[in-house]
């Protein structure tokens, strides 16, 4: 079983709000950091990561890691990354079920796979290697799709389930990124969170996405819609107490504004889950 | 199709290898009536492009500013279509596009390619390891007599520029909201550097420039004062720039060969 932690409910940290977390220590139980952002071994970034981790808790968040690409796993991606894991001591180690590079070039881009039994063999291998090296289990999110693929034997969160059974790697579920993928290709977002093993279950992700129309596009520029707060209160009945991120990373507004988001989900959290603990109790 | 087969196909749409031609994209992706697979895959193509483009706005904001949205979108889509990202960082996505803007240069901004210098070597001193500062009390480990033999160990973030055009006054005037001189001929030479968070770049003599890099070939004291050798007073000048280089934290350490 997937040892989830108690971390409560946390930001994204971005460079627009450093200078308040250097200033203080927000109101928040965590943050989240985009791994790479991080990497360089000087200059402020690291040195605020490094203020920051005295007051609470990081978390790493990858994208670029190409967990599915069938290049080789970069040596100097995993290098940084160590270097990076031992400098900070993050409460997880996070990237995306998806692909980047190939042919040693880097789309930068969160590209899905098809969900087929060779993916699935590829990629559980590869989290395994990872997961060797860092010393440490790490989590995979869903990533938010706009294409599907013929040959897909199996449905996302099938294919994330099982993934996570066969090399024990914990689950990021991106509560944005179900809703978002449930409307571009039609499926009940109900079904996907009634896929996933809640044991496998370490963290959630909380954003807003853009309407365009014949798509939605995960943004994560917008607060969090009530299509996805309706959704997440489902995922805390399935799940129960989960580490939640609030994201937000284009048209950043003040911190206040994104710390009042991850204040509206705790208190969710806390309503959705009274009940549970009344029962308990 | 294989996952190999899908990645080669995936990666050449999103790339714009491979052109958007609907049969062999309904081979490997499944669309809607609504959105069909042909439009699914351009969203990935379309924010391929936007994204790396951003990347470079962030890393030349200058350069992006005499620009244009619309000039230097369409720079960072003919420069990425011939220099993809090697790097799992996107920030050094720019790391060949002054070479680029001279292999195609403006005729009216001969400049642009100096300009980007300008900008990517403070993009490295950005990011590049924190180095101690050392005063000029460390050249006593020399010991008597032999300061012509120490060797300097500048600080990390430290870059040396040679450029063609007088672009210092370019990247000055459109980092303070002011149009711009026209090109002014050069050759100059500009060190960037970090102290703390903050990034400075100056000019420098060339003579000085020669200096610099020889210190970070490694070489000697007296190789490094031999750059001075044409000044009409070189010990001076070359005592003048060390001073400066100490007071600038751009020296890191001082050692001295055992053997010498």
């Amino acid at each position: 079983m997937f040892q989830r932690l108690d971390l409560g409910h946390g930001i994204g940290l971005r460079t627009k709000h450093f200078a308040r977390f250097l200033a203080e220590a927000p109101p928040v139980d965590w943050v989240e950091v985009v791994t790479e952002n991080f990497m360089a071994d000087g200059g402020r970034p690291i040195a605020v990561l490094e203020k920051v981790r005295r007051d609470m808790p990081v978390v790493l968040h990858g994208v670029s890691l190409s967990i599915g690409s069938l290049d080789p796993l970069s040596e100097p991606y995993l290098a940084a990354l160590e270097r990076l894991v031992s400098r900070i001591d993050p409460a997880m180690v996070t990237d995306h079920l998806c692909w980047g590079s190939h042919r040693g070039q880097y789309v930068h881009d969160l590209l899905p796979l098809p969900y087929t039994e060779e993916s699935l063999a590829h990629v559980a291998s590869r989290v395994s290697a990872v997961q060797e090296r860092l010393g440490r289990r790490i989590l995979l999110e869903n990533p938010s799709s706009y294409v599907a693929f013929r040959d897909s034997t199996m449905a996302e969160w099938e294919f994330l389930s099982e993934l996570s059974r066969r090399s024990g790697c914990g689950i990021l579920l991106d509560v944005n990124n179900v809703y978002v993928s449930a409307r571009n290709f039609g499926f009940d977002p109900i079904d996907y969170l009634d896929g996933i093993d809640p044991d496998q279950v370490g963290q959630f992700h909380l954003a807003g996405h853009s309407d365009k129309g014949r798509y939605l596009l995960d943004t994560h520029g917008e607060p969090v819609p009530p299509a996805v707060w309706a959704l997440y209160r489902e995922a805390l009945r399935r799940f129960g107490r989960v580490p939640s991120l609030v994201e937000w990373d284009d048209h950043i507004p003040p911190l206040d504004e994104v710390v009042a988001q991850s204040r509206k989900a705790a208190a969710i959290e806390a309503e959705e889950l009274a009940p549970v603990l009344r029962r308990a109790s | 199709m294989t996952l190999a087969e899908t990645q080669e196909l995936f990666h050449g749409l999103v790339t714009g290898e491979l052109p958007l031609d609907a049969p062999a994209i309904e081979r490997g992706f499944l669309g809607t009536d609504e959105l069909p697979a042909t439009d699914r895959v351009a969203i990935y193509r379309n924010m391929y492009i936007g994204r790396l483009v951003d990347a470079l706005r962030e890393t030349f904001p200058n350069l992006a500013r005499f620009l244009g949205e619309d000039r230097f979108g369409r720079l960072g889509e003919s420069y990425v279509s011939e220099h993809p990202s090697e790097h799992h960082d996107v920030a050094r996505i720019g790391r060949r596009l002054a070479e680029f803007l001279r292999e195609y240069p403006d005729p009216d901004r001969p400049d642009l390619a100096d300009l980007a210098d300008i900008e990517w070597a403070r993009n490295e001193a950005f990011f590049a390891p924190d180095s101690p500062a050392v005063g000029p009390d460390t050249l006593a480990v020399a010991g008597p007599g032999k300061v012509a033999l120490a060797r300097l160990r500048l600080s990390d973030s430290l870059r040396v520029v040679g450029l063609e055009w007088n672009a210092a006054s370019f990247w000055r005037r459109m980092e303070s909201g002011e149009l711009p001189d026209p090109p002014v001929p050069g050759p100059i030479a500009l060190a960037a550097w970090r102290r703390g968070f903050e990034v400075f770049h100056c000019t420098v003599p060339m003579e000085e420039a020669t200096a610099l890099r020889t210190a970070m070939d490694g070489e000697a004291m007296d190789s490094i004062c031999a750059a001075f050798a044409d000044r009409p007073d070189p010990a001076a000048d070359a005592h003048a720039a060390l001073a400066s280089w100490f007071n600038e934290g751009w020296i890191a350490a001082v050692s001295v060969d055992p053997a010498a």
